[in-house]
């Protein structure tokens, strides 16, 4: 593809939709302010896919472009037309509340614990006590390494567990022989984990919350009934994982010694980050009986750690703001194409209801994975999540398979199992630069567990769907 | 207010005195500390990171028995506790092999010779301090009284 | 002097005791038991921005966390469970959360960007450079230039910042003065009081023009350029007033003096951009009406554009000061709080403060304004002071004559800005008298003649304001 292309497309194609005429959509009765967000979503698209501009930048722009385009306090010539043709223009205050929805509040709450854990060393202090047990044996103590690096990335961010397994790790691998496949396992080790990880709860990876957004009403899932499907397919895809390393990348090496230093803090605030940390799950964990929801519980954390003083006003900028901007955006796309009306009136123009529901599973999640794999797992389910949410809203033939929210399931899963290239996630990235690790072999690894994820999460969901668990 | 250390280290007794009486300055609102060896300089260390307190600056010697100065330091620079410390060697006895590895290895904030000047070391650490506070984003506004006003006003930002 | 323990306590029993207190205790009929909440966390953040046992941007996150918990419709079970009657209306949790994005968030998150890439760019020390040159060198027009450059840069930039940077500027100096020359003061003095004044000029100059924002909505709401109308008058007249004032109190020996600044425009297409963004948006937050677009969705074009190209990264977004922001949000969620209880209006038509005389309680109000932001946070006073005044000259029919609530809230506001005679009155003072030129006493005095002067000036200004029908009904 031609290099000028990339700045060239986002900026052309959408506003070719903007100047067409309404009809040429094959919607009957398609408004201007539909048409635009048509022309956003499009703009977004094409900006995540071939990321001319940061792909936070992307989420800026989304929401900066639908308070000019779509919003009540936009452009002028963009409240001109009457009425009928206009359509329902959104309020700004609810395109710039996206920033600061309960979703982002859920994830800062995350940030926060994360962020105390790291700096009173809890996570450091927490693997060298748990990989204790496993032994000297490589396979078990790549198997304590993948177990540990996937509780911490369920509540930190995949990336930071990475480079601290990682960082932990190092100095083990060079004690490898030259030759010694086994390498390749434990670096491939943490990034793997990382990433299936990250599905165990709904803050272990973005996707996850960007999903929350669209479980609503009789669809919503708390953190606890996320946790109850989420682990044990962590812990069948770890398990998995750890067989496929071993097979394909055994190691010769006999023992190995992983000599983590430190000792737990006990000042004040070390044991208020243990305690606030260990409330906030069981509140998350407890649900329904005290009232709260997970959102609220989050904020729980930002109240106690900037009280004591634990996360200073200074800690506050080294929040990932990116990561939780990026995430706004897709918020706000979902805002959009749900207050438009859009995504109402496209699902009646497509005849889906013609499609078997399961190739549309299948279809939407293998396209997921797919996608996942080229570009952030999270701009790839800021776009397709909106959209598949409205389809399993309005397709009835899906109900005897749980309906909208098993779709919606699938494809979250999906997006976090696409690691089968260094440009994948960030974790993979890292695992990469440690030169241990060859494309090939990650490619390998990558897409035999993509396939499986993608069929045990069929699988799963069939189960729980059976159970009435879900759906 | 959080507490943070002034470390001297020099294994003769009336240097580590006589330093200590330069920052006496500072000692209503830092912490000074004094050890005779790099070990208990080591050992001040991981005391003083049990109870997360912080370390701004510290004033080494270079030529000591047993471990020198410029290796302290360099443990110092590699350790991620104790990233931002300023590291401020004070010697008579460098070799220039010496401050080539004190620069390249300890990565050494300032340098000072044996015998030094009561207000020039007073002024350096001022400085450091300021620097390790802004960068470090305590809250200078609870030091004010004894940080350097030029660096202070070139380091806000915000 | 209070014992130390009890700021730590305080903030803690008060509210407690008023949570636990019955509901006819309060003087309000049909207080509800929501209302009777908002109050205790109304108290609690009342003296935790006095007190100050926590810093105060975390008061802000307890407020919001302390809605969610006791007055949201997610909150804790037995604060969601009373009688409907009884317990009063729940306010939904995304409207308490969406405060950390509410609007005038945004509208200072777009001042934060287009501050920061000024200084990335280095267009601010490079724009002081090129003003400060009409002015010689004689120290007195030095100093007119200084201040001038130092409150026009304060409108758009944080008071903080645009202190360091002038101050880092004439460091070197005031280092010439001699040493018994009384100038030194009036310089190292000049450019936080600049700043300070400065701040006033813009909604986006300092975060209780922001709060105030909150509360001037519908037929009161006053657009960017409508702010400017009248804040940039009276900044130039305070200023004229602190100039003379520093001259005669502190009158300079040197003759002449050199500001050497080095440096030049950059030239890059970045920069470029950084210049075409910056005049752009001003220009559009002073054609207000003219595009249809509010100044808050005008802030958030520098945010899309810097971002989209790179002059701001995901790095430099750690350098935004998060911390002033949910200071703010804090304000707001305590307005919003009094708001949608129903409290607000409930309380003030219980307590007879039609009975005031309306001039006495716009003075009233902006001098205990002014003396608290002496001793507290600026913006900690203004969240505190702004919703009550917002209530009561809603509900002051008497008001009307003078102007009526946007009178009453312009005062308080403006007098929030004008409390700088302690160090510890705003981080522009405390930098300054770091710089060790200065007295407290001399601080003092220029601070107290100026909040005196400012709150008569501010008066007079709204007075013929309304006169001339440029604000009030």
């Amino acid at each position: 593809m031609k290099k000028y292309l990339k700045y060239l497309l986002p900026v052309l194609v959408p506003f070719i939709i903007l100047l067409l005429p309404a009809s040429s959509f094959g919607i009957d009765g398609m408004t201007l302010v539909e048409q635009r967000v048509i022309a956003i979503f499009v703009m977004a698209t094409l900006c995540w896919v071939l990321e001319p501009i940061p792909i936070y930048a992307t989420s800026v722009l989304i929401i900066v472009l639908q308070l000019l385009l779509i919003s009540d306090k936009g452009l002028w010539f963009t409240k001109s037309a009457p009425a009928e043709e206009l359509g329902h223009l959104i309020s700004h205050k609810a395109l710039m509340g996206t920033f600061a929805s309960p979703i982002i509040m859920l994830f800062l709450g995350g940030f926060f614990l994360a962020m105390a854990a790291t700096k009173y060393r809890l996570d450091v202090n927490l693997a060298r006590v748990l990989l204790k047990p496993f032994g000297q044996n490589p396979k078990f103590v790549m198997l304590g390494l993948m177990m540990i690096t996937a509780v911490f990335s369920m509540f930190m961010s995949n990336t930071a567990t990475t480079a601290m397994m990682l960082s932990i790790l190092t100095p083990v691998i060079a004690l490898f022989g030259r030759d010694d496949l086994g390498k390749v396992a434990f670096a491939l080790s943490v990034p793997v984990a990382a990433n299936i990880g990250g599905i165990g709860t709904p803050i272990g990876t973005p996707p996850n919350a960007v999903a929350l957004k669209y479980l609503v009403d009789e669809n919503n899932i708390s953190f606890g009934e996320w946790m109850v499907f989420g682990v044990p397919f962590v812990v069948v895809m770890l398990f998995i994982a750890w067989l496929l390393l071993t097979t394909l990348f055994p190691a010769s090496i006999k023992e190995i010694n992983l000599n983590i230093k430190g000792r737990f803090l006990k000042t004040p605030k070390a044991i208020t980050v243990y305690v606030t940390f260990v409330i906030t799950i069981l509140l998350w964990l407890m649900g329904g009986l005290h009232g709260m929801n997970s959102y609220v519980v989050a904020l729980i954390p930002v109240a106690v750690f900037s009280m004591f003083k634990i996360i200073t006003k200074e800690d506050l900028k080294k929040i990932s703001w990116d990561v939780l901007w990026l995430v706004s955006g897709g918020i706000a796309l979902g805002v959009g194409l749900d207050k438009s009306g859009l995504a109402a009136n496209a699902i009646e123009a497509i005849p889906f209801a013609e499609l078997h529901p399961l190739l549309l599973i299948a279809g939407a999640s293998a396209l997921c994975l797919l996608m996942a794999n080229f570009m952030s797992h999270t701009a790839t389910a800021n776009l397709l999540l909106p959209l598949v949410a409205a389809l399993g809203a309005s397709m009835h033939s899906l109900l005897p398979y749980g309906g909208e929210v098993v779709l919606i399931l699938a494809v979250t899963f999906a997006a976090s199992l696409g690691m089968s290239l260094p440009i994948s996630t960030p974790p993979n990235a890292l695992a990469y630069a440690s030169g241990h690790v060859e494309t090939r072999q990650m490619a390998k690894v990558g897409v035999v567990l993509g396939i499986i994820g993608l069929l045990i999460t069929y699988a799963m969901l069939y189960v729980l769907n059976q159970l009435s668990y879900v759906g | 207010m959080d507490k943070i250390n002034i470390i001297c280290v020099d294994d003769e007794r009336e240097v580590l005195e006589s330093v200590s009486r330069d920052l006496a300055y500072f000692a209503d609102m830092f912490n000074i500390e004094e050890c005779e060896s790099a070990f208990e300089c080591e050992e001040l260390l991981e005391e003083l990171d049990a109870q997360q307190e912080y370390v701004g600056v510290i004033i080494s010697d270079h030529v000591m028995p047993e471990k020198s100065g410029v290796e302290l330091l360099t443990e110092v620079a590699l350790d991620h506790r104790f990233l931002g410390t300023k590291k401020l060697l004070l010697t008579g006895l460098a070799t220039q092999a010496d401050t080539i590895r004190a620069i390249n290895n300890a990565k050494l904030d300032n340098f000072l010779e044996k015998v030094w000047d009561p207000q020039e070391l007073q002024q350096t650490v001022k400085e450091l301090l300021t620097e390790y506070i802004v960068e470090k984003g305590l809250e200078y506004e609870d030091y004010i009284e004894k940080l350097d006003p030029p660096t202070l006003y070139r380091l806000i930002k915000c | 002097m209070i014992k130390p323990y009890l700021k730590y306590i305080l903030p803690v029993i008060l509210p407690l005791i008023i949570l636990l207190l019955p509901s006819d205790s309060f003087g309000i009929d049909g207080l509800t038991l929501v209302e009777q909440r908002v109050i205790a966390i109304f108290v609690m953040a009342a003296l935790c921005w006095v007190l100050e046992p926590i810093p105060i941007y975390a008061t802000s996150v307890l407020i919001i966390v302390f809605e969610l918990l006791l007055i949201s419709d997610n909150g804790l079970w037995f604060a969601t469970n009373g009688h409907p009657e009884v317990q009063g209306t729940l306010i939904k949790q995304s409207t308490i959360m969406a405060t950390f994005a509410s609007p005038i968030i945004m509208l200072f998150l777009g001042g934060f960007f287009l501050a920061m890439a000024a200084t990335k760019y280095r267009l601010d020390v490079n724009l002081a450079r090129v003003l400060l040159r009409p002015f010689g060198s004689s120290p007195k027009y030095v100093m007119l230039g200084i201040m001038m450059i130092t409150a026009v840069f304060s409108m758009f930039m944080s008071n903080t910042a645009t202190t360091a940077m002038m101050l880092s500027i004439l460091t070197p100096v005031i280092a010439l003065f001699a040493k018994e020359d009384i100038g030194k003061v009036a310089f190292a003095l000049s450019v936080p009081v600049a700043a300070n004044i400065g701040g006033i000029a813009t909604p986006i100059g300092t975060p209780p023009n922001a709060v105030a924002l909150k509360y001037l909505v519908d037929e009161y709401s006053v657009s960017f350029a409508q702010w400017m109308v009248i804040g940039v008058p009276f900044v130039v007249v305070m200023l004229l007033v602190a100039w003379v004032l520093l001259n005669r109190l502190f009158p300079a020996d040197t003759k002449t003096i050199h500001l050497d600044i080095e440096g030049q425009f950059l030239k890059t297409p970045k920069a470029y951009l950084v210049y075409v963004t910056f005049a752009s948006t001003i220009i559009l937050w002073l054609l207000g009406g003219v595009h249809g677009m509010s100044a808050y969705v005008v802030a958030m074009l520098p945010v899309a554009i810097f971002s989209m190209f790179k002059i701001i990264t995901k790095e430099d977004l750690k350098n935004i000061s998060w911390d002033v922001l949910w200071l703010v949000s804090g304000g707001i969620a305590l307005g919003v709080a009094l708001d949608k209880s129903g409290l607000a209006s409930n309380a003030v038509n219980a307590i007879p403060f039609d009975s005031f005389h309306p001039l006495v309680l716009i003075v009233g109000a902006s001098m205990m304004c002014l003396v608290m932001a002496n001793f507290m946070s600026n913006t900690a006073t203004a969240n505190l002071i702004l919703p009550l005044v917002a209530a009561l000259g809603a509900s002051m029919t008497s008001l009307i004559p003078f102007g009526g609530q946007v009178v009453l809230i312009l005062a308080v506001t403006f007098s929030a800005s004008l409390g700088m005679s302690l160090p510890i009155s705003t981080p522009p003072n405390a930098l300054a008298y770091a710089s060790g030129h200065i007295k407290n006493t001399q601080m003092l005095k220029v601070g107290v003649i100026l909040g005196s002067i400012g709150l008569l000036v501010t008066f007079a200004m709204l007075f013929i304001l309304n006169k001339l029908g440029v604000v009030g009904i």
